[in-house]
Order: structure tokens, then C-alpha cells, then sequence
């Protein structure tokens, strides 16, 4: 799609070319209808088309671990230890290997993904105008239903003996699905030099 | 000498290629801040430049100074 999109905005431009060279052209219908497509219509597909495709490529895992301050988030999906939570959905494909990130920290609201994208600029202010924090938080917390999106209504999740008793409370938000005791081994990127990665191919 | 619609249609289209270009200077970049400037840069651009080629066409061609 990529070069689909290239090819598009070549074309754009040799278009909107024959009128910075020649703007007599318009001076007949033709012209102008030619103009009216080189100078409206090209160039407004070009910036959808664009736009697209950044919004896809912001989905990506390898867009989100490009930031530096990210880089030991994407080391933590190759921690060798099924307790964690991350590594272990990256690892097996429980996720989009190459949507990892994404999978799991869209915000699965109606406006969910137009906030997930304002809250990246804020992101990449941090990297490139102010200071990322030392520990970066999610504000608000991890929502349950970013997990329940893919789990919730599953068999094996709503038949566990533990899920079971407390659904209710999971749903509701009132515990979290990363609370102590439960599903609390995340990144745990303070720890990652000292923890063992997998590496895959061998 | 070049009329009014024409330098019109030199700046819009200069606009466009300018914000065309670094659209696809963006898309061969793989990095947040490729979207920021193909957004802030390129997109500005390229709007800027719709822009002037369609008021133009209201107000030079209207105004019957061709």
C-alpha cells in the first residue's frame, strides 16, 4: 500500500507541476478541469491516503519501542517467564506479534483510539521537548477492559474457579486484573537487565 | 505578464508540491515524528495551498479580472 501511496503523490505532483510551470493551461476548459483535479481532488486523496497509513504504522509494535524511552518496555516482551503478562502474549501470538503494544493499551471506548493518539503527542512531546518521567504511569490506571476485550466471554477465562467468583468486580473495575496476587508481573522494566530474555529462532 | 489567476495558481500549486513532497518524505520515515510533521508540515502545506486555488476561483475568476 505504501507504494501505491508513493506512486500517488508522484503523479500529485507532476500534476500540480503543469501549473506552476504553465498556468496559461487553465485557459481552456480542459485546463481547468485538469486543474481542478491536480490542485483539489489528487491532493486531498494523497493526504487521506497518508493519513491512513500513519495511523496504521502508529498501531505497530516497532513504532511504539522507536521512542528510546520505550526501548526496555519492547526488551520486557521477550522476558523468559510465563508470569509475565506481556512477554507471554507477545511470545505465543496470543497477540499480533507485530501490534503487541497496541493490542493491549487501545483504549477500547468509542473515542478510544482518537484518545490513545492525542496521548501519544503528549508522548512524543515528552521524548523530544520535555523529559519522559523516570517511571512512566498510564494515567488513570490499566482498565480491566483492555483485557476483557479479548477475554471477557471467553470459556477458559469465565469457567476458571477464581475469575468466576470475583467477574463481577473484574467488570466493574472495582479490582483490577493486574491487582497484587493476580496478574501483577508486567514490564517490570527496572528488573529487565537482570531477567532473562528469550530469543526467538533458536 | 501574468494575470492574477495564474500567479494564484503558481503559489497554490508550489504549496501543494512543497507539502506533497514532505508527505513523502514522511512516509519513508518510520518514526513518531513522522506523522507530527507529515500533520504539522506537509498537511498545513498542501491545505494551504487547496485553499488559495479555490478562493481564487471565487474571488480573481469572479471579480472578472482574468
Amino acid at each position: 500500500m505504501t507504494e501505491l501511496l508513493i506512486a500517488q503523490i508522484v503523479v500529485a505532483i507532476l500534476l500540480a507541476l503543469i501549473f506552476l510551470i504553465r498556468p496559461a493551461v487553465t485557459a481552456s476548459t480542459v485546463g481547468k478541469m485538469l486543474a481542478f483535479v491536480a490542485l483539489a481532488i489528487f491532493p486531498s486523496l494523497c493526504l487521506i491516503g497518508g493519513w491512513n497509513l500513519h495511523m496504521q504504522r502508529s498501531q505497530q509494535t516497532r513504532f511504539c519501542i522507536s521512542c528510546h524511552a520505550m526501548v526496555p518496555y519492547g526488551q520486557s516482551l521477550y522476558i523468559d517467564d510465563p508470569n509475565y503478562l506481556p512477554a507471554v502474549h507477545f511470545q505465543n501470538h496470543l497477540v499480533p506479534a507485530d501490534e503487541a503494544c497496541y493490542a493491549c493499551h487501545a483504549d477500547y471506548t468509542a473515542f478510544g483510539t482518537l484518545k490513545d493518539k492525542l496521548r501519544g503527542l503528549t508522548r512524543v512531546y515528552m521524548q523530544y521537548i520535555s523529559t519522559p518521567p523516570q517511571q512512566i504511569r498510564i494515567p488513570g490506571g490499566y482498565q480491566n477492559n483492555q483485557c476483557l476485550h479479548c477475554h471477557g466471554g471467553a470459556r477458559r477465562f469465565e469457567e476458571n474457579a477464581i475469575h468466576a467468583a470475583i467477574l463481577d468486580d473484574l467488570v466493574s473495575g472495582r479490582m483490577s486484573c493486574l491487582a497484587s496476587g493476580c496478574h501483577d508481573s508486567v514490564h517490570n522494566v527496572s528488573q529487565i537487565q537482570r531477567l532473562k530474555l528469550w530469543k526467538p529462532g533458536r | 505578464m501574468k494575470t492574477r489567476i495564474e500567479r494564484a495558481l503558481q503559489i497554490a500549486s508550489s504549496l501543494i508540491i512543497v507539502g506533497l513532497g514532505i508527505e513523502l518524505g514522511t512516509l519513508l520515515w518510520f518514526h513518531p515524528l513522522a506523522l507530527v510533521f507529515f500533520v504539522l508540515l506537509g498537511g498545513t502545506a498542501v491545505v494551504l495551498g487547496m485553499v488559495i486555488y479555490l478562493v481564487s476561483l471565487v474571488f480573481v475568476v469572479g471579480s472578472g479580472k482574468s
